[in-house]
């Protein structure tokens, strides 16, 4: 009796530990409703756009705080990146297209081919959708959107929230770690959240809270 | 050759009549700044860049002692402020309600305005080490900047528009290669106003 108790016990464990281990998305979401779908990209601009931010930008310690200008053309996939001083000094311009990042401009320390890799992936991450269709969507009763993407070299994009309660995106390497979790929050100015936080984990930590200055169509 | 004989000595008179009467602009316009002892003013920076359809807009205010004291101060949309008391250099930004001094990014370049800056308000505009003056008398009366070598991949040229109120600067133009360009507007300038050094020393 004390065994089976024992055993009953370790199987529990096991399930618990089971149920731990895998994602809550990946068991509950299947493709969703085809109305719903639409819900997985609201949080990216559709048509030509452009902003301003303030960017505080935390790594290891050291605070920076920068202008940043981002323009769009989600139709081409095409992003250009502008970090400025107060001062209007460009430190970083790059461009990012179907054909890869092409650096017109950068200042030490923003000046590495990390740098400039790392910037524009983040760019990307906020404003242009990934490039497949979500694996697994649902609405849930509140409005909530969950939505799923997995990309072909098996790292996994998870997208939740709604217009009022805010959004959240986050980034899984291949080994389901998240290595970036981003924050976004309204009110949402021609389809651009008002203020943004993204945290990185892997594979330097670093911080970004950004706040919408100038937003225009 | 009569005629080409006259019309040399209409061109060399023309160009004697018109030095002297530059250089006496000249002269009044460096006598204009000579009393300065202190500047403060508020301005508005609207950057023109390529890829905005509107300028970046930004607010600030500036003290100077001259001098070598100079505060250059943003209000808005980032707050920051530049600090020069001597050759000493500090910068600050207002980040989650505490300054904190900056990292270093683009420092040399931020000097170089810092000095820039400050000698125009002293009317030294022939003093600048990486700019070569023309003046204009106007009216409006400016002095345009042309940088020499190494500074013209980044800017082509300053203009500084001069106030009709001696030793007073209303606006200044920075114009930059690819069709960039920065326009800073002074406001309610008072001249030779007194203020606590400390705004010099601490943000």
């Amino acid at each position: 009796m004390i065994r089976r108790k024992g055993l009953n016990i370790c199987l529990l464990g096991f399930l618990i530990l089971s149920a731990g281990c895998a994602p809550i998305s990946e068991t509950t979401l299947r493709p969703g409703s085809p109305n719903d779908l639409p819900g997985c990209y609201a949080i990216f601009p559709v048509g030509p756009w452009e902003s301003v931010h303030r960017i505080e930008a935390t790594f290891r310690g050291n605070s920076s705080s920068l202008l940043g200008v981002t323009t769009g053309e989600p139709s081409e996939r095409r992003l250009q990146s502008l970090l400025l001083t107060p001062e209007g000094f460009i430190l970083f311009d790059a461009e990012l297209s179907e054909g890869g990042i092409a650096v017109r401009k950068a200042v030490a320390p923003f000046d590495s081919p990390a740098f400039a890799r790392g910037l524009m992936e983040d760019v990307s991450l906020l404003f242009l959708p990934p490039q497949v269709k979500p694996t697994a969507w649902a609405k849930e009763t509140d409005g909530t959107m969950i939505c799923n993407w997995e990309d072909r070299d098996d790292s996994h994009t998870e997208i939740t929230g709604s217009m009022d309660g805010g959004w959240r995106i986050l980034r899984q390497n291949k080994k389901g770690k998240v290595i970036k979790k981003i924050i976004l929050n309204g009110p949402f100015v021609n389809g651009l959240a008002s203020r943004i936080e993204l945290r990185a984990f892997k594979p330097a930590p670093y911080r970004l809270r950004m706040i919408l200055v100038q937003p225009s169509p | 050759m009569k005629k080409i004989l006259f019309l040399s000595v209409l061109v060399t008179m023309g160009l004697l009549s018109a030095t002297p009467a530059l250089s006496q602009d000249w002269i009044s316009l460096k006598e204009s700044f000579r009393n300065i002892r202190s500047v403060k003013a508020e301005f508005v920076q609207k950057r023109y860049l390529k890829i905005l359809t509107k300028p970046l807009l930004s607010e600030g205010k500036l003290f100077l002692y001259i001098p070598d004291s100079l505060r250059w101060e943003y209000l808005n949309p980032l707050r920051s402020v530049m600090l020069q008391k001597g050759n000493t250099i500090q910068i600050y930004n207002f980040s989650e309600g505490v300054w904190k001094p900056e990292m270093a990014q683009a420092v040399e370049a931020r000097r170089m305005v810092l000095a820039e800056i400050s000698q125009w308000f002293q009317g030294r505009f022939d003093e600048s080490k990486a700019f070569k003056h023309l003046y204009s008398p106007g009216p409006p009366a400016r002095v345009t900047m042309v940088p020499g070598e190494g500074i013209n991949r980044f800017i082509l040229r300053i203009e500084i528009v001069l106030s009709a109120k001696p030793g007073v600067i209303d606006r200044v133009e920075i114009e930059e290669p690819e069709g960039s360009r920065t326009s800073i507007e002074f406001r309610n300038v008072e001249i030779n106003s007194s203020f606590s050094s400390e705004v010099f020393e601490k943000p």
